[in-house]
């Protein structure tokens, strides 16, 4: 099938078969590694991405049903994500940094949301997000500090 | 410098392993009481973080070469069985299939990771390479296997029923048992039962293998390169130079990832065999079958003491449920080294079951049976009347009990009072409550090892624009090494870790580094890498004295400067290295071995305060005080992440995480993440983090290791904690609000 997708603002015409996830072709057509597939069945968060703004699992997302939308990954830049990677560094956001770009796409979906996001609605909002390295901490503190700095 | 070779022990998890190594002579000075040790002591964000934040790490799964192939395995679904119809030909005819090796097949010295006896539901019967994974799926579902099932073991009293066991019994007796317990003036009887608990490290186990004239290279997400590299080069009857094993980054692995696995193995394999490189990365629910877990256990205690609560003697048993391999952790080892006690018998037995092999999963046995033993000594504080931390004081132990050696350092005692005075310990009896909601704070102790040692090598080297390198024969599974390694060359080179490129994960760079386990990586590297950068500066700043006309002992090298220590001159480091053209200064390091007849140990303690709701039984960490004595702290915030990350798998174990075996099947019904439940941002309590800090005094830079050391006592003391808070002992993990609403008996 031919599907025509924005990623990160840059046009990308692909022929996917039908049954292909969003996830898969990122990493595997466009070699956008940065999207992490650690279960591939929607239930971790790592494949997260922004589909027309809003966060979903790439990972359950088929890629043909994404014509003509407009995808954000961990590769983009914007001035949040931005504030969002210097927020991560600066609390220790991470340690393997295997769900780290699922944890940006979330974190950037609800400061998209909710700019000044309380404790509890960042604990909502990224508890789809695994880390078995349990950096959360570091996490909810760099949502609140980039949304502070936002 | 002169190398020589030494012989040296090492206790790696337990067990002691007897090496020669080649060490050069380490001249670097030690630091100086109250000097400056900046930036080695201050915190530093991770040097990979714009690699990791942007998606530009590669991990071993985003490995992608020309031509590559995808491999899947075909996978037994039952508990035990033979293969008695498998179709390889079908396979092969599959479109897009290059390559299928079934049962018995794999490298000609290696045994075969396929077997056509599955003695466990997730054991690998046969592989399939395809063009793409669609095409090796199809390839797998062609083989269509037929089974014979048979019988399965799948609990640890059916096994011991059975009398089959993994590795004999064993039996550790200590002065007279028997006698002083039936002279003790007080006992206590007292058992405990822990879970299977699953690694799930988010990046699976994987490997690509690039099988080529000249020589195989493999990525492999592993915590040990080198041995990584010896298990393939002996596999394939290659030289070890002819295998390069790459981890550049890593997907954690909490010990379930040493060496290169049947990820490995078979991806080479099927590589030599296709001449394209192929890459094998185990699914969510083939990791939770096949590649490890932390053992389930059932341990008993008998301890005997005397009325004022000294330990006179302990007996204690623990069955160890190891699945189809692995080796038995030291369960007893809490019982055996924490505290003073002249009379011990330590049993034992590591039954087999029909369940994958068991790996080491971060301070294996160790936090299992400190788990048990942490909260029978709390049991006997109970019955003779003494407080928690008393009892632990009363039977500390300045030297190791077994062998009576000195310990190079031990800041238990020290780690006690902090703790008890940041949690509050001696309000804890105002907390409980009688309302709905109880709560409860409970202490336990930690005992590991983490001395690292030899060998260990490091490389530094500076050019022309005095951005350093420091490359180093590890592998960074997430624990931040690699940054406190940049940290420890600023501190020589007086440039700022920022600015310090660390390469790490290649074998082909440099000698042997540590593997990432058993708390030694940063233990034994730190000297290395110190000493290394030393005699950079050592280069730098003759070549600055024969510049600047001033004798080196009175240059310093600080900010990127080199300054006299008299403040006449400040000079950017690069007067001197931009003489240097193409060619670079260059160090070299290596690890010298730890002091004979002492023993390297971290101790610890932490304090848990949980609130239960005895209408739900829901059981919630609220504060967990963690005071370790590791030796001397590279990188606080490093050093806090580890903790973190140590006091929330505890967590998990202590409240939620459980592989649950099917009785009727003996299939694992929850291999994946919606039913394995592992702590989310939700469950993260207050943490109260500090270090004793105090550098060990015989080990070179005073570093000790801390990967395990805050996973251990966290279990016990929320045990311990929901015992105070409901008057009632829970002796099965995880405490689940079906257990607490049972022990209540509601």
């Amino acid at each position: 099938m031919q599907v025509r997708l924005t990623i990160n603002g840059q046009p990308h015409e692909l022929d996917v078969a039908p049954h292909r996830s969003l996830a898969d072709v990122l990493r595997t057509d466009l070699a956008m590694t940065g999207t992490k597939v650690a279960c591939a069945e929607g239930t971790c968060g790592s494949c997260t991405v922004l589909l027309d703004g809003r966060a979903v699992l790439s990972c359950l997302t088929f890629a043909s049903a994404c014509d003509s939308s407009k995808v954000a990954t961990v590769e983009g830049s914007t001035p949040l994500l931005e504030r969002l990677r210097d927020a991560f560094t600066a609390h220790d956001g991470f340690q393997c940094g295997f769900c780290t770009p699922g944890q940006l796409m979330s974190a950037v979906a609800l400061l998209q949301r909710t700019p000044r996001p309380s404790r509890a609605e960042i604990r909502t909002a990224m508890a789809g997000n695994l880390c078995r390295c349990g950096a959360y901490e570091g996490i909810e503190q760099a949502v609140a500090a980039a949304a502070e700095a936002g | 410098m002169t190398a020589k070779l030494v012989k040296t022990e090492a206790v790696v998890e337990g067990r002691t392993e007897v090496r020669w190594t080649l060490v050069e002579e380490d001249d670097t000075p030690e630091f100086e009481d109250g000097a400056p040790t900046r930036p080695v002591g201050e915190p530093t964000p991770r040097i990979s973080a714009r690699a990791r934040t942007t998606g530009s790490a590669r991990y071993t799964v985003d490995v992608a070469l020309p031509g590559l192939l995808e491999a899947v395995v075909l996978r037994s679904p039952h508990a035990n069985a033979r293969v008695t119809s498998l179709d390889l030909d079908a396979a092969r005819a599959v479109p897009g299939v290059r390559c299928v090796l079934g049962p018995g097949e794999g490298p000609e010295h290696a045994g075969s990771p396929l077997t056509d006896a599955p003695a466990f539901a997730g054991a690998a019967i046969a592989v399939v390479a395809a063009d793409t994974p669609d095409a090796a799926e199809a390839g797998v579902a062609a083989l269509a296997p037929e089974y014979e099932v048979l019988g399965f073991v799948s609990t640890i009293d059916d096994g011991f029923e059975k009398q089959d066991f993994l590795e004999e019994p064993t039996e550790h007796v200590r002065g007279d048992p028997d006698a002083a317990l039936s002279a003790a003036e007080v006992t206590v009887e007292a058992s405990y039962a822990v879970p299977a608990q699953l690694h799930n490290s988010l990046e699976p186990h994987a490997a690509v293998a690039d099988w080529r004239e000249d020589g195989l290279t493999v990525w492999s997400s592993t915590q040990a390169i080198f041995d990584a590299r010896s298990t393939i080069a002996d596999a394939f009857g290659l030289e070890p130079d002819q295998v390069r094993i790459i981890c550049e980054f890593m997907g954690g692995g909490f010990g379930s990832k040493f060496g290169v696995g049947p990820q490995g193995l078979l991806a080479a394999e099927l590589s030599r065999r296709a001449r394209r490189p192929v890459r094998l990365v185990n699914s969510r629910r083939e990791e939770n079958l096949a590649a490890g877990f932390r053992t389930p256990a059932k341990m008993d205690y008998t301890i005997g003491a005397s009325r004022d609560g000294r330990l006179e003697a302990v007996e204690a048993t623990a069955m160890i449920g190891m699945g189809t391999g692995g080796w038995p952790f030291p369960v007893l080892e809490p019982v055996k080294s924490v505290y003073a006690c002249p009379n011990l018998r330590l049993m034992t037995a590591p039954v087999r079951m029909n369940l994958g092999p068991s790996a080491a999963f971060r301070a294996p046995g160790v936090m299992e049976g400190t788990f048990g033993f942490e909260q029978a000594l709390d049991e006997l504080a109970e019955k003779v009347g003494i407080d928690p931390i008393e009892i632990r004081r009363l039977n500390h132990t300045e030297n190791d009990p077994e062998s009576g050696k000195p310990y190079t350092s031990k800041g238990l005692l020290k780690a006690y009072e902090r703790a008890a005075e940041l949690a509050g310990w001696e309000g804890r009896d105002g907390l409980r409550g009688d309302g709905r909601v109880r709560r409860g704070m409970g202490v336990a102790s930690q005992y590991w090892w983490g001395a690292g040692g030899p060998p260990a090598y490091a490389e530094v080297r500076i050019g022309k624009s005095a951005r350093p390198t420091v490359t180093v024969g590890l592998q960074d599974l997430g624990t931040g090494t690699m940054t406190a390694c940049a940290v420890i060359a600023s501190e020589r080179l007086g440039i700022p870790a920022g600015e310090i490129t660390v390469h790490a994960g290649d074998t082909s760079r440099i000698g042997h580094g540590p593997a990432s386990g058993g708390s030694m990586t940063l233990a034994s590297i730190a000297p290395a890498v110190r000493m290394a950068a030393h005699s950079v500066r050592t280069d730098i700043l003759g070549l600055a004295a024969d510049m600047f006309e001033i004798a080196a002992s009175d240059l310093t090298l600080e900010d990127g400067e080199i300054r006299s220590v008299d403040g006449t001159l400040r000079e950017p480091v690069t007067e001197v290295t931009g003489k240097l053209g193409n060619a670079w200064i260059s160090g070299s390091g290596s690890r010298g071995p730890n002091p004979d007849g002492m023993n390297v140990n971290t101790f610890g303690c932490q304090i848990a305060q949980i609130a239960v709701d005895t209408g739900t039984g829901a059981v919630t960490v609220e504060r967990v005080v963690a005071v370790h004595d590791i030796g001397r702290v590279v990188n606080p915030m490093g050093a806090r992440s580890q903790v973190m990350g140590g006091v929330l798998q505890a967590i998990g174990f202590a409240l939620m995480e459980e592989r649950v075996v099917d009785p009727t099947t003996g299939t694992v019904v929850n291999a994946g993440l919606e039913d394995y439940k592992v702590p989310t941002i939700a469950d993260v309590p207050e943490v109260v983090c500090e270090f004793v800090g105090d550098p060990d005094p015989h080990l070179r830079m005073g570093v000790k290791g801390l990967g395990e050391p805050p996973i251990i006592p966290t279990a016990a003391a929320i045990g311990n904690a929901l015992a105070h808070a409901l008057g009632v002992r829970l002796r099965e993990a995880p405490y689940t609000p079906r257990r607490v609403l049972e022990a209540l008996g509601a």
